[in-house]
C-alpha cells in the first residue's frame, strides 16, 4: 500500500506543477491590467505613473519566468502573497473560507448519496415499475437542469414562497439547507443511475442465485449482498462528482452569498487578481488530486480483487 | 489490525455523522431578532472606511462620517460640522465656523484642532490633488476654537462642492490612528457606531451622543449578498429591508418591475442625476471624424423607446450631458426623436452610400462598440438595440463585450470607436464629469475620455474652470453648446435611482446623491 500511495503522490506533484504552469498562462494572458484597477482603488484617480509605480511594486514589470519562479517559490512556501484587490494576505483569506466551501461540499456530498441510495435502490427493488420511473425521470430532471436554475428555484419556493429556510447566508443550519440541496442535485441525478444501474448488474450474478437458494428475501439480498458489491464503482463515480463540486461552488456561493472558496475564485477571475486566482486554483486542484487518492484507497479498501494486486 | 471492507464503511459513515453532528451543534446561531433594527443589502463588504483610502463603501462611510457641509437638494449647500462659512479674498480664503457641542464616538470633542488635524491628513497632498481644494490648498489657521480659516494660492473650482464628497473629506477621531498616524478604528461623528464588520455583514448601533436627529430605530445591519437575483430574493422573504443604489447593492429597472408585482414590497424611484453618454471615438474610427456621421448616429437611436422597454419606462430619455436635477446643468434640450430618414440623408451627405451595409472609398461603414455591463448594468441589451437601429440606417455596429478589468484598459487606451460613459453624479457634477472626462490636459483618469479637443473646448472649460459667481453658469453653458452643435457625444438616458423596501420601512427617500446612505428619514414598523 506504501508504494501504492507514494507513487500517486509523487504524480499529483508532476500534475500540480504542469496545472499551475497552465494556470499562470492564462491568467497572465488575460486582456486587461490589474494596475489600473489597484491604482483606482487607492486613488479616486490614478495617474499614468501611478499605474506603472503599482505595476513595478506588484512585479509586472518583470519577465513572465521571473514571475512564475517567484511565485512559486513563495507558494510551496505555503505563501500565497497579497490580495491585489483587498490588501490582505491570501493565506488568510483562504483560511477562513476554506471552511465554508468544505461545508458546502461535505453537506452537499452526503445528501446526494443519501438521495442517490434510496433513488438507486427503489429502482432496482421495483424495476421497470413506477418507482423506477419515476427515479429515473427525477435522475433526468436533475442532471439535465442548471445548478444556478436549481438555486433560483430552490430560493423562490423554499425561501420566497414558503418562507421555511433563509436565502442567503451562513449563519446556521437552516442556511445550510438550500445550498447543500442545490449543490447535490447534480450529483444525486448521476450518483443514483450508478446505483441502480449497478444494483441491476449485481441482482443477475451467481451469488444473488445462490442467496435465492438459501431462502433470502429481494430485499435481504440487495443490502447485503448487491450494495456492498457495487461500493467500489459508486465511491469512484462519487470521487468524480465530489471534485466537480468545487466547480458547482463557484456558481452557488455567491448565489447564496457564502464566502467561500468559489466566490474568492470568482472576485479573483474579475479583478486579474492573479495572487488569488492562482492560489484558489491549486487549492482545488490539489482537492482533486486527493479526493482521487482517498477514492483510490477506499476501493482498494472495498474491493478485496485490487487490494490483493497491491498487497 | 486488519481493515476490511464492513470496517472500513462503518468507520466512514461513523466520521462522517460526527463531523456533521458537531458543525451542526457548534454552529447553530439563531435568527437575530429584526425589531429595531434597518438591514440593508450590499453588494460586496464595506472595506477599509479610512476616510482617506478609496477602498470602502461610500455609504457605509457616511453612517460614520460627516462633512462640514452637506450636499442638499439641488446642490443647495447645507450646513454640518461648519454652522458657517464664507469665502473671503476673491475666494482664495475659507472661513469656517464650527459646529459646537459636537463628539466623536470616542468621546473626543470635535473642533478646531480635530478639523486642523484631519484637514491636513489630505489637503495639499499630491494623492488628493485631483480636488481642486487640495491643488490649490496653501496654508491653515486655527483662528480660535471653532473658526478655523483655510488659505488657497487660487480661487478652487466648486470649493463647496467638494467640501460636502465623502472622501476625503470626511472627519475621523484624531485618537483612532496608530502611532505612525494610520487609520484604526472608524471613529467619526456620524449617528451610526461600527460595532463588527466582516466578510458577511457591517454591523452599527446609532450613537447616543449625536448632535443631530437621531435615528428611530436603534441598529442598521449592511448584509452583503454579491449575486443581484439573491438580493431580490431576500428582500421579498423578508430577509432584508431596502436594496438599491447604483454604488450600494444595485437593481436593474428588470428587478424593480418584478419586485413592484410583490405586494410585500415598495419600490422607489428617483430621476437620477447620472446621465448615460455614448462616446465617439473619431481618433480610431475615420468615419467618426465626419459631423454628419456623428449625428446620424446620434438620431438613429431610438431613446424614447430604450427608456420606456430597456428601462421599463423609469429613466428619461437625455438630450442633455446632465440632467436639470444638477446644478449648472445648463439650457435643458429635449432628447432628439428618432429619425432614420434624416440620418440616412446625413450618411448619403457625407458620402457613405449603398445597401445593406454603406460603403465609401470601397470601406464599409462598421464601427466597433465596447461595452461593460460589469460598469453598466444592462448595457449589453442597451448596445444590441442600437446595433439592430444602425443596421437599418446601413452602419454595421460590431458589439463588443468586456469585463470590468479590460474596460478599464481599452477605454483608457482608447480601443473602441463608439463607447458608454457614465457623469459622476451629484456631487461631482457638472464640474467633475466636465474636467475629468472633457479636459484633455486632465490625464488623472482610469475612465478615458468621454471627448477632447485641445484646441476648441478646452479653452471654454478652462474659462468655466476660473469663473465664479454669475460667471458660472454663462461659462459653462459655452461647453455644453460647443458639445451640442458638435455633436461631440451622444446623451442617451438619465439613469434613473431604484430602491425597493420592504412594508416595515416606512417614511422612506431616495438619497440626494448615489454615494450617501438613506437612513435618515426611515421609520421602522413594528
Amino acid at each position: 500500500m506504501f508504494h501504492f500511495i507514494s507513487k500517486r503522490l509523487k504524480h499529483s506533484l508532476v500534475l500540480l506543477f504542469l496545472a499551475s504552469l497552465v494556470c499562470f498562462t492564462l491568467v497572465v494572458s488575460a486582456p486587461g491590467n490589474v494596475a489600473v484597477l489597484i491604482a483606482e482603488l487607492r486613488g479616486a484617480v490614478a495617474t499614468p505613473g501611478y499605474v506603472d509605480q503599482v505595476a513595478e511594486e506588484i512585479g509586472l514589470h518583470k519577465p513572465l519566468l521571473m514571475r512564475y519562479v517567484d511565485w512559486l517559490g513563495d507558494a510551496v512556501q505555503g505563501d500565497f502573497g497579497i490580495s491585489y484587490r483587498t490588501g490582505q494576505a491570501v493565506n488568510a483569506d483562504l483560511s477562513k473560507r476554506i471552511l465554508v466551501t468544505g461545508m458546502l461540499i461535505a453537506g452537499g456530498g452526503v445528501i446526494a448519496t443519501l438521495i442517490s441510495l434510496i433513488l438507486g435502490f427503489l429502482g432496482a427493488f421495483w424495476p421497470y415499475r413506477l418507482p423506477d420511473r419515476a427515479s429515473r425521470g427525477l435522475a433526468l430532471i436533475g442532471a439535465s437542469t442548471p445548478t444556478f436554475f436549481v438555486g433560483a428555484l430552490m430560493i423562490y419556493a423554499f425561501s420566497v414562497s414558503f418562507r421555511i429556510f433563509p436565502s442567503f447566508g451562513f449563519e446556521g443550519p437552516e442556511s445550510w439547507v438550500l445550498p447543500w440541496l442545490t449543490v447535490a442535485v447534480l450529483p444525486a441525478a448521476v450518483l443514483s443511475r450508478v446505483v441502480r444501474v449497478g444494483l441491476e448488474d449485481a441482482m443477475s450474478s451467481p451469488f444473488v442465485l445462490t442467496a435465492k437458494s438459501k431462502g433470502l428475501g429481494r430485499t435481504a439480498i440487495l443490502l447485503r449482498e448487491a450494495l456492498p458489491n457495487i461500493t467500489p464503482i459508486f465511491i469512484n463515480a462519487l470521487g468524480t462528482q465530489v471534485g466537480l463540486m468545487t466547480a458547482t461552488a463557484i456558481i452557488v456561493e455567491p448565489l447564496f452569498a457564502w464566502q467561500g472558496l468559489g466566490d474568492y475564485f470568482l472576485a479573483g477571475v474579475r479583478f486579474r487578481d492573479f495572487m488569488v486566482v492562482q492560489a484558489c486554483l491549486l487549492l482545488f486542484l490539489s482537492f482533486f488530486i486527493v479526493v482521487n487518492l482517498v477514492v483510490d484507497l477506499a476501493v482498494m479498501l472495498t474491493d478485496p480483487r485490487i487490494r490483493r494486486q497491491w498487497s | 489490525m486488519s481493515v476490511n471492507r464492513r470496517t472500513f464503511l462503518q468507520g466512514t459513515a461513523g466520521a462522517i455523522g460526527l463531523a456533521m453532528a458537531q458543525g451542526a451543534l457548534s454552529k447553530i446561531v439563531y435568527a437575530q431578532d429584526a425589531a429595531g433594527t434597518l438591514r440593508v443589502a450590499i453588494a460586496k463588504p464595506a472595506g477599509n472606511l479610512d476616510p482617506q483610502s478609496h477602498y470602502a463603501i461610500w455609504a457605509i462611510q457616511d453612517l460614520m462620517f460627516e462633512p462640514l457641509v452637506r450636499y442638499g437638494k439641488g446642490g443647495q449647500i447645507e450646513p454640518c460640522l461648519a454652522t458657517g462659512w464664507e469665502i473671503e479674498d476673491g475666494g482664495k480664503t475659507l472661513h469656517l465656523t464650527l459646529r459646537q457641542g459636537v463628539t466623536f464616538h470616542d468621546g473626543t470633542k470635535f473642533d478646531a484642532t480635530a478639523c486642523k488635524w484631519n484637514l491636513e491628513r489630505w489637503m495639499g497632498l499630491e494623492q488628493f490633488s485631483w480636488m481642486n481644494c487640495s491643488k490649490q490648498f496653501q496654508s491653515l489657521e486655527v483662528i480660535d476654537d471653532y473658526n478655523v480659516a483655510v488659505h488657497f494660492k487660487e480661487q478652487p473650482l466648486a470649493l463647496m462642492q467638494e467640501l460636502t464628497y465623502t472622501r476625503p473629506v470626511r472627519f475621523l477621531s484624531p485618537k483612532s490612528v496608530d502611532a505612525d498616524g494610520k487609520f484604526k478604528d472608524p471613529v467619526g461623528t456620524g449617528p451610526w457606531v461600527q460595532l463588527s464588520a466582516d466578510d458577511t455583514q457591517s454591523v452599527f448601533e446609532h450613537y447616543d451622543g449625536y448632535w443631530g436627529d437621531k435615528p428611530t430605530y436603534e441598529r442598521l445591519e449592511a448584509k452583503v449578498i454579491p449575486d443581484a437575483r439573491s438580493r431580490v430574493a431576500a428582500l421579498r422573504a423578508g430577509q432584508i429591508d431596502l436594496v438599491g443604489g447604483f454604488w450600494i447593492a444595485p437593481l436593474t429597472a428588470e428587478e424593480g418591475k418584478q419586485l413592484e408585482s410583490d405586494e410585500s414590497v415598495n419600490v422607489v424611484v428617483d430621476p437620477g442625476n447620472v446621465t448615460l453618454v455614448m462616446a465617439f471615438n473619431p481618433d480610431r474610427a475615420e468615419a467618426l471624424k465626419d459631423q454628419q456621421v456623428r449625428k446620424a448616429v446620434s438620431i438613429a437611436i431610438d431613446r424614447a423607446a430604450i427608456s420606456k422597454v430597456l428601462y421599463h419606462g423609469y429613466a428619461k430619455p437625455a438630450g442633455n450631458i446632465f440632467s436639470g436635477a444638477l446644478p449648472y446643468a445648463g439650457t435643458q434640450y429635449d432628447a432628439p426623436a428618432r429619425d432614420a430618414a434624416a440620418a440616412s440623408a446625413l450618411l448619403e451627405k457625407a458620402g457613405w452610400t449603398g445597401s445593406p451595409i454603406r460603403m465609401k472609398d470601397g470601406k464599409p461603414l462598421t464601427l466597433e462598440l465596447v461595452v461593460s455591463p460589469d460598469a453598466v448594468p444592462g448595457s449589453r441589451v442597451i448596445a444590441e438595440v442600437i446595433q439592430a437601429e444602425l443596421k437599418e440606417i446601413g452602419i454595421d455596429l460590431v458589439v463588443r463585450s468586456v469585463d470590468h478589468a479590460s474596460k478599464h484598459t481599452d477605454m483608457l487606451e482608447q480601443k473602441y470607436d463608439l463607447g458608454f460613459f457614465l457623469t459622476y453624479g451629484a456631487p461631482y457634477d457638472p464640474f467633475g464629469s466636465i474636467v475629468a472626462l472633457c479636459l484633455s490636459t486632465f490625464h488623472n483618469d482610469v475612465e478615458g475620455k468621454l471627448v477632447t479637443d485641445a484646441v476648441n473646448l478646452d479653452p471654454l472649460i478652462n474659462a468655466a474652470m476660473v469663473a465664479s459667481g454669475d460667471q458660472i453658469q454663462p461659462a459653462i453653458q459655452k461647453v455644453y453648446d460647443w458639445l451640442r452643435d458638435n455633436d461631440a457625444i451622444a446623451p442617451l438616458v438619465y439613469v434613473p435611482s431604484i430602491w425597493a423596501h420592504s412594508k416595515r420601512v416606512q417614511g422612506f427617500a431616495s438619497p440626494i446623491t448615489e454615494y450617501d446612505m438613506p437612513y435618515e428619514n426611515i421609520v421602522l414598523a413594528s
